[in-house]
This record gives structure tokens, sequence and C-alpha cells, in this order.
């Protein structure tokens, strides 16, 4: 008989087979798994169990020139959720009731798509501190809720100086696409406006990193590595803190008495001061003022909305660094402009009947003093900023060359930026030919450049625009004898123990006029007549300090005229100008100057009280 | 010499490998259940699965010195047996993760599922060996499948789909043994394609079931659900490279992103902390393990023990096949556990009772037994009896 091994052996060899082929195929498996693919795999096991997260560094400080405080950090604490809680209804109500934060919002921070899933979301920053010993004391009401430490910005001196200063927030989409955050992540906090824009790369520290182990449920078990972030560097301004309380509220005071003067839609402005001799801003102001401390953790909806309506004259808008009809305060470039090119004469007699028709009986002129100066000379026009003076030589100018005054506009630094260091400065506008051509190319009828054009132009009306700073800048280079400085907030970079780091700001002078120190004199003289029998001899009544200055009174369609003064002192020795401009002031003798008088007597030791003055000019 | 015929009647490869296995699955299951940061200690599960091991050794050893035809003796008894544990289960059961599986008895549960296994193997061999190796009649076949199907019914109701694949694919590998004609598979698998068919079409399976079956077709469809398991443990098995992480060292083990970390995904651990060469010294371990056993068939005295051995060399290489698989991403997640190595009573017991009656084929692979004992055993005289030396 067979044994059944004769006749089923064949099948017991197949096994045999099978047996091979199964653990040659998991053999196979394994070696593709391990051997071929294995860093891959090691790489993706390593993603698995470690988190890295990144520590905030805080901001560096801010101080002014003499070291006091202007921006500095004080520890806040804020709530933080992770994303999982969201779920928790009553936790988030509870939460909701606490903080102040509608449930909504507490949602949107949570659900932030671009946030690090496994990372709680900081719901509310710089909580009270009776919220988070609340949380801390009811531990089980709030499961996973988590207290961080941060630093929040704190602004010892409130608004001052906030227009120079800026404010911080969140990095916008658009911003981060720009060059200058090519580091930066989503939810970084950064200088938005201001030195804060500005100096961002100082101010802005090194964030830290905090490598973590994490379980399967996200739960961290140990730091295997920590980088410490680094504070950011300290910034040292040109600002005086007590000087800039002094230009703010006299540029207070100064739309207040424009509103007791019946100008009742004065209630912007600007002013800026600064060093002649190496264009330090001292000061520099702007109105309305906003209070940057809104934006800390997030500006509300509201709030934004209020910054950025008409209603409330847009006091996010750094006022000094946006472009104005100057008025009369332009005078100096057509004085200047005149004596160069020797179309007039220091010495020349001029004669004002009120009514200028250099241009022909049907192009009649008016001055400002609708009866007339009568006989006056060039230095009195100056000082009485009389407009027939100034019309007759934009004539002479236009006559001798058609763009000689926008030549001489732009040796002043008019339709250029000052290239000071902040954020947000306009060019201004010299008008020209085809400057006129472009802007009424639709309107070729009045495309063509016409004496009249260049002759308001002489007088700072028209269509040349310039900014408080540049004019600022301008009266510096006319004080100082001629140079152009860059005007600079930054004095120095320190380290965060307060000692001066590498950088030092050094002046840049950026130009000289090309003008005669004759001229410039004639010029000065004339400056200095006007606080002492010119347009803003009431303003300067009875002041110890000698002052030169210009009155502005500039007209502005559809609306109240705009009031200037540029003023420098002392006049022998020049150290410091200043510029106050009012929107919808009205005289720049009645309401600028009485500031500028202000400021002055700030920056020398004097009463600030604001004098009421007189003055009728444009 | 009385201890030199002890001796002879042992095989040691095959002991060695059994014995090998369970050591090395007692250190996979301590490393495997450690807590990070936590230090080494002896968890409640190595020290149950020691229990478990030492007390399946002794079984497997009284096992391996009793006369294994005994079982084809009392056939109906452990085929009543079966059911009866497979009944109890469905009514007095524990439901773990929706599957009624285990039989709580205090100390740990058992799990009838696992015991069906080895009991339906005893049973199904002395059916098959009374065809006397002559399968070739449908009718034969018929009676097979009724033999199994009810069994494979009530684990499968459980439900329990693992050990309902395991079964079938016994019943698959026996009828091959046991000589049934070649030809009779196209019909049985033609049918099983229509069933697999059914399961995609209506009703029949979990939704858990149904969604791992997709997830093994397609993993990334749903990474942190289903999917999730099978990334992890491919993510376990290839960060350990050549030489693996270190015992305890497993970052994807320990910090608990692999999921059934000391049952069904234990070579996963293996993989990670040991790397290739721990699973080559694995896989070798199973060489050993089945080519002794798929030997011990061969060489049975009798067909039935050529059944017995074979269809346990079957179930062994198919859980291997399918756990191993499973962890490296080419065979669905089917909760299998690995031979040896996963945690558990009842399937260190039953591997350990299979073990036991290979060695008992293999202690009685001569001729040395009464013609009588033979007899006693119901085969009948002749039928399986070989001429001479075995193997």
């Amino acid at each position: 008989m067979a044994s059944f091994k004769d006749d089923l052996s064949g099948r017991f060899a197949a096994l045999g087979i099978i047996i091979f082929v199964v653990l040659g195929v998991l053999f196979s498996r394994l070696w593709f798994l391990q051997v071929l693919a294995g860093e891959q795999y090691a790489e993706l096991a390593e993603g698995n169990r470690i988190r890295e997260i990144s520590l905030e560094a805080p901001r560096g400080a801010i101080v002014d020139r003499n070291g006091a405080s202007l921006v500095k950090n004080r520890p806040g604490l804020a709530v933080a959720l992770p994303p999982t809680a969201i779920t928790d209804k009553p936790l988030i109500s509870r939460l909701s009731a606490l903080l102040g934060v509608s449930p909504q919002e507490i949602a949107q921070q949570v659900n932030e798509k671009r946030a690090d899933p496994l990372k709680a979301r900081i719901i509310k920053h710089d909580a009270g501190i009776r919220a988070v010993s609340y949380i801390k004391e009811h531990r089980e009401l709030f499961p996973g809720v988590e207290i961080e430490s941060e630093a929040i910005r704190d602004y010892p001196n409130g608004t001052l100086a906030a227009h120079v200063l800026g404010y911080i927030g969140e990095i916008s989409d658009r911003e981060i696409l720009l060059p200058d955050f090519k580091d930066y992540a989503l939810g970084d906090i950064i200088g938005k406006t201001g030195v804060e824009r500005q100096y961002e790369d100082v101010l802005q520290g090194v964030k830290g990193t905090r490598r973590l182990e994490v379980n399967a449920s996200g739960r961290p078990l140990r730091v295997l590595k920590q980088e410490d972030p680094v504070q950011g560097r300290n910034l040292m301004l040109t600002i005086e803190t007590s000087i800039q309380a002094a230009t703010e509220k006299a540029l207070d005071q100064a739309l207040a008495s424009a509103r007791d003067q019946e100008m009742s839609n004065a209630f912007a402005g600007a002013a800026v001061v600064m060093n002649v001799t190496n264009g330090e801003i001292v000061a520099l102001a702007s109105r309305p003022i906003f209070d940057p401390r809104k934006f800390l953790g997030g500006i509300s909806k509201r709030d934004w909305k209020r910054l950025n309506r008409k209603k409330s004259y847009y006091p996010l808008n750094n006022r000094a660094l946006l472009s104005y009809a100057p008025g009369s305060t332009f005078k100096p470039v057509t004085a200047v402009a005149g004596l160069e090119t020797g179309v007039a004469s220091s010495t020349e007699d001029f004669y004002c009947p009120g009514k200028w028709t250099g241009m022909g009986d049907d192009w009649p002129k008016y001055c400002w003093n609708r009866s007339g100066h009568g006989g006056i000379g060039f230095v009195s026009g100056i000082a009485e900023s009389c407009d027939t003076v100034f019309y007759e030589i934009g004539l002479r100018l236009y006559r001798r060359r058609l763009e000689e005054l926008q030549a001489w506009a732009r040796r002043f630094g008019v339709g250029a930026k000052s290239g000071i260091d902040l954020p947000g400065e306009v060019r201004g506008r010299v008008p020209d030919i085809a400057w006129k051509k472009a802007f009424n190319a639709k309107t070729p009828q009045y495309a063509q450049w016409m004496p009249g054009d260049t002759v308001n132009m002489a007088i700072g009306q028209g269509d040349v625009l310039m900014t408080p700073l540049q004019l600022a800048n301008m009266y510096a280079a006319i004080a100082n004898g001629g140079t152009f400085f860059k005007p600079h907030v930054m004095r120095a970079v320190m380290t965060p123990d307060g000692r001066l780091a590498a950088e030092k700001y050094e002046p840049v002078a950026v130009r000289r006029l090309k003008a005669s120190r004759e001229h410039l004199r004639v010029l000065q003289e004339g400056l200095r007549q006007v606080t002492t029998d010119g347009t803003a001899r009431s303003a300067f009544e009875d002041f110890s300090l000698e002052v030169s200055g210009k009155t502005g009174t500039a007209e502005v369609a559809g609306k109240d005229d705009f009031a200037w003064f540029v003023g420098y002192a002392p006049s022998s020795s020049p150290k410091y100008v200043a510029v106050v401009m009012i929107e919808q002031g009205g005289h720049g003798g009645s309401v600028a100057a009485p500031a500028v008088r202000s400021i002055l007597a700030a920056l020398h030791g004097l009463p600030t009280d604001m004098v009421e003055a007189h003055d009728e000019s444009r | 010499m009385e201890a030199e015929r002890i001796l002879r009647r042992i095989d040691f490869p095959l002991l060695g490998a059994v014995l090998g296995l369970c050591v090395y699955g007692l250190v996979m299951i301590y490393s495997a259940t450690q807590e990070a940061g936590g230090g080494a200690q002896m968890t409640v599960f190595f020290r149950k699965q020691l229990l478990f091991i030492l007390v399946g050794v002794v079984m497997m050893i009284i096992i391996g010195f009793a006369d294994y035809n005994w079982f084809s003796h009392y056939m109906p008894y452990v085929y009543g047996v079966n059911v009866l544990l497979l009944i109890v289960v469905e009514v007095v059961g524990k439901t773990t993760g929706g599957a009624q599986r285990w039989i709580p008895l205090g100390f740990f549960s058992l799990q009838p599922s696992e015991f069906a296994k080895v009991f339906l193997i005893v049973s199904l061999a002395t059916f098959l060996a009374s065809r006397k190796g002559v399968m070739d009649s449908p009718r034969d076949v018929l009676l097979a499948f009724a033999h199994v199907g009810g069994i494979i019914i009530l684990v499968a109701i459980q439900p329990d789909l693992g050990t309902a694949l395991v079964l079938v694919a016994i019943l698959m590998g026996m009828l091959l043994l046991a000589g049934m004609r070649l030809l009779y598979f196209v019909p049985i698998i033609l049918v099983g394609v229509l069933l697999i068919g059914a399961v995609f079409t209506f009703p029949i399976l979990h939704s858990y079931q149904m969604d791992r079956l997709v997830v093994f077709i397609n993993p990334e469809v749903d990474p942190m659900g289903a999917g999730y398991n099978l990334q992890q443990s491919k993510i376990a098995v290839g960060s350990g490279q050549m030489t693996g992480k270190g015992l305890m060292s497993g970052t994807q083990t320990n910090l608990h992103f692999l999921p059934a970390r000391h049952t069904d995904f234990i070579f996963s651990v293996i993989g990670e902390e040991l790397g290739f060469a721990g699973a080559v010294v694995l896989l070798t371990l199973y060489l050993i393990l089945l080519t002794r056993g798929l030997r011990i068939a061969s060489g049975a005295r009798n067909l039935y023990g050529a059944l017995v051995a074979g269809g346990i060399v079957t179930m062994w290489l198919f859980q291997i096949l399918v756990n191993i698989g499973m962890t490296i991403g080419i065979m669905p997640v089917t909760g299998i556990p690995l031979p040896f190595m996963s945690y558990g009573g009842s399937a260190a017991w039953t591997n350990l009772l299979s073990a036991g009656l290979l060695m008992s084929i293999y202690s009685r692979r001569h001729k040395w037994g009464s013609e009588a004992q033979v007899r006693a055993s119901g085969l009948g005289p002749g039928a399986v009896v070989s001429k001479g030396r075995a193997g």
C-alpha cells in the first residue's frame, strides 16, 4: 500500500515553497522600508515627536535724547486657548464673560487657519490680574486654558509724540510679502508707522526657539533644546520730551485759539522743531492725535473705523510730512531767486497800490493789503509780505526764463523728499510746464504754462505744495547760511542696558544753497523784520528773544485759509527753527506765530504762555 | 538508554525557535509598554505575559509527550467544546471595541476564537484523514466545508473577522494537504470572489471594518482617522532603519504614536527599536519554526498527524503574513496577532499548544509505538502506517 507521503509529497513541497515566498516578500518589503527608505521615515518620526515653539523677543525700548523713556515694555499676561478647546461651549462662554471678548472673536482667533494647529492661540492680550487670578484659582472651570507672560508696549507719556513713535501691530498679509519682512512669520508683531516701522530692524529682537518632545496627543514631555530670545536694541531719538510736550501744547492751543477766532474747522495741524545746525528733529507733532495704546493686542474694528474717517480728520496721518500750499512762507524762494538772477535788487523801491497790473489791465492781481503798501523797499516787502513786490519779481523771473522760479524752488528742497528717517514723507510739488501739461491732459485748453502761474507760485499759491518739514528744512538752511541737512529723529542705537551701541547718527549735509552770503543776509534781515515790524510783530511783541520768521496764510479751494508760521531764533546765531501749520486756521500771524513763539520760548527757557496776536496778511 | 531515547524524541530546532520567540516576545512587550520618562519597570502586561508563557510552556511539554492521536479519537468532544465556547462567548461575552470576543474569568479573559483555531485543526484533520488522502468527490469537499462552516460563522459574528480569515486559510491549507483535487479550488475561489464582492456591495461588515479595507487600498484617504494607525506603523518600522533605535528608545512606541503597541502592532516595535536586523532575526526564527513544522508534517507517522502539523504551519504562516504585512502596509489592518509575539494569554496558549502538538507528532514519527496503539487511535490498521523511517 502506498504511503500517503508518496501521493501528497507534492502538496507538502508546495506549502514549503509558499513559506519561502511569504517570508521572502516580507524580507524584501522590510529591506525597502527600513534600509532604502529608512531615512525618510526617520525624518517623519522626528517630525512626529518634535515641536518647535518660537519664543517672542521683546522689542527694544525708545528713549528721548536725554534717555527719558518714550516707549518701554512692561510684563503682561495673556490668556491662550488650545485649538482643541474651541468645541467646549461652556468654557468659551465663561472665558467670554471673564475677558470681555465675544465668543465669535475667540473662535476667530483660535480657528485662524494659518496658525500652528498645536499651539495655543492668544485670545486676550494683557488680561488684567483679576481675570488671570480667577482663572488660576478655578482651574477646573478652565481646562486647557494657558496663561502666557508677554511683553506689552508701554507709553509712559500717553499719546505724546505718537506720530514720531508710531504704533505696532500684527504683520498683515500684504506686509509679509515685502522684502523687508522676508524673515517674518504670520502673527509677528511689527512696527506699523513712525520710528517703530522705520527702525523695525533695530527694535525687533531675535526670536528664541524651544524644541519640545511631545507625545501622540501633543502634550509636551520635555524640553530638548532652548535658544533664548534676544531683546531688540534700544533706540535713542533726537526728540526732547519737554520740547515735544511744549510743541504739542502750543499746537493744541493754536487750534483752540483758531476756533476762538471763528475758524470753526480748525482741528488739524502740524509742528516741526529742528536744530538748524545739524538737522536733528527736537519735536514733531501732528493733530489730531491717536493713541498707540489702542493698537496693543489688536485694535478693535470700531476704533479702527474711527481713525479712518473724514469726520475725525484721519488722526493716523502725520501731517508734518504731508504737503500743503505754503502761502507766503514760500516768498524767500522768490526773493533769493530775484536777487541771485539780478531781476531784483535789495535796494530797489517798489510801489504797491494794492492792485497789480503787471500782466496788463485785463489780468489784475491784488495785494492782501487792498489799500496798498505804497512805496516799499525789498526788505520791507518781505517783512510786510507785500504780494505786489513778489508778483513783480515772479513775472520778471518768468520773463527771464520760463522755469527760473521752479529751478530755485528745487534748490530750496521743494518737490523732493527731505530724507527724514520717518515713513510717510511726501515730495510736495514744484509746478512746471511738464507738470501742468500732464495734469491738464484732458483739458488741453488749460494745459499751457501761463505767466500768471509763475506769478501765483511766487507768493506760494497756485499749485506749489510743501510739507511742514520741507519748510523747516528750508528755513534752517536760510538760518545757517545755506546748508541743507538731512532731518533725522534717530540719535543713537543703544544696547538694552543703556550703553551706546555701534551706531550713532552723524549729521549729514545734503547740499549747499548756491546763493551769495550777501543775498542771504538781505533775506535774513527781511525775516528778522517780520517779527519786529512786519506781519508777526503783534505775535512777538515784548518777546525777549530775537526771532526771524515768516507768516503764511494759504488759500485752499473750498476750505478756510491755512495758517503758517516758520521762525528761527536767536536771529543772530540761530539754533532752532520751528514750523506750525494749522489747517483752516486762518491767519499765520495771529494763529500760527503765537504757537511758534511759545515753542521757541520753551527752547530758551522763557514763559510759554500763548499771546493774543493780530494779522491780516495773506 | 532511556534519557537518550527521550532526547531523540525532541525536535531541538523547533523547541529552540519556540522558546526563542517566547523570550523575544516577552522582551518586546516589556519594551513596548514602558512609559516615556517613567524609568524602566515591570509593567503589568509583561508580568501577565510572563505568567501566560510559563503556564503555556508547561502545557506544551505535556502535550508534547502525550499522544496527539487522542484528539482524533475524541474528535466529537473536541468539536463540541469548540462550538460550546463560541456560543458561551456570544451569551456572556465581554464586549470590547464593538466586538464580543472574551469570556471574563477574573484574572484574565478567555478568547475562544483563538482556541477555535487549534480545535478546528485537530477536528478537521480527523475528518480529512478519514478520506485517506483521496478527495475527489465534491461531496467530500462539501462535508469539509460543513465541518468548519458553523465555527467560522460563529467567529465572524462576534465579530472577529481576522480570526475568521485565519480559519478559512487553515481550511484551504488543509484541503490542499489532504489531497483535494486542485480543480476544486476553481469553484471555491469563484465563490470566494463573489463573497468579497457581496461584502463590498451589501452592508455585511461593520463600518470600522469597511474603513480599514478602504484605508488599506488608499492609506492617504484619512491620515488622522483609520489610515493613521497604518501610517504611524510604517513610520515606526521605516525609522528603525538598519539597527533600530534601541530597546525602550522607540519614539513612535514610547510616545504613543503607535497604536496597539504590545498587541497587533508589536512587530512595528521590533522594526523601530531593533531595526532591519531585529526583523531579520524574527523572520529567521519563523523560518525555522515553519520549516521544522513542515518537516514534521511530511514525516508524520500517519495522515492525521501530517494534517494537524500542516494545519498548524498554515495557521502560523497566514498570521505572520497578515500581521507583519499589515504593519508594513502590504496587508489590510485586521486584528490578527503575531504568533508568540503579541500580548495575550489565549493566543500564547493556542500557539504553545500547537507547538506541543508538533512535538508530539515529531516524537511519534518512528514506529516505536505498538500496532495496538495505532489501532486505538481509531484510524484503523494500514491506513496511515508508514513503512520504515519517515522523513
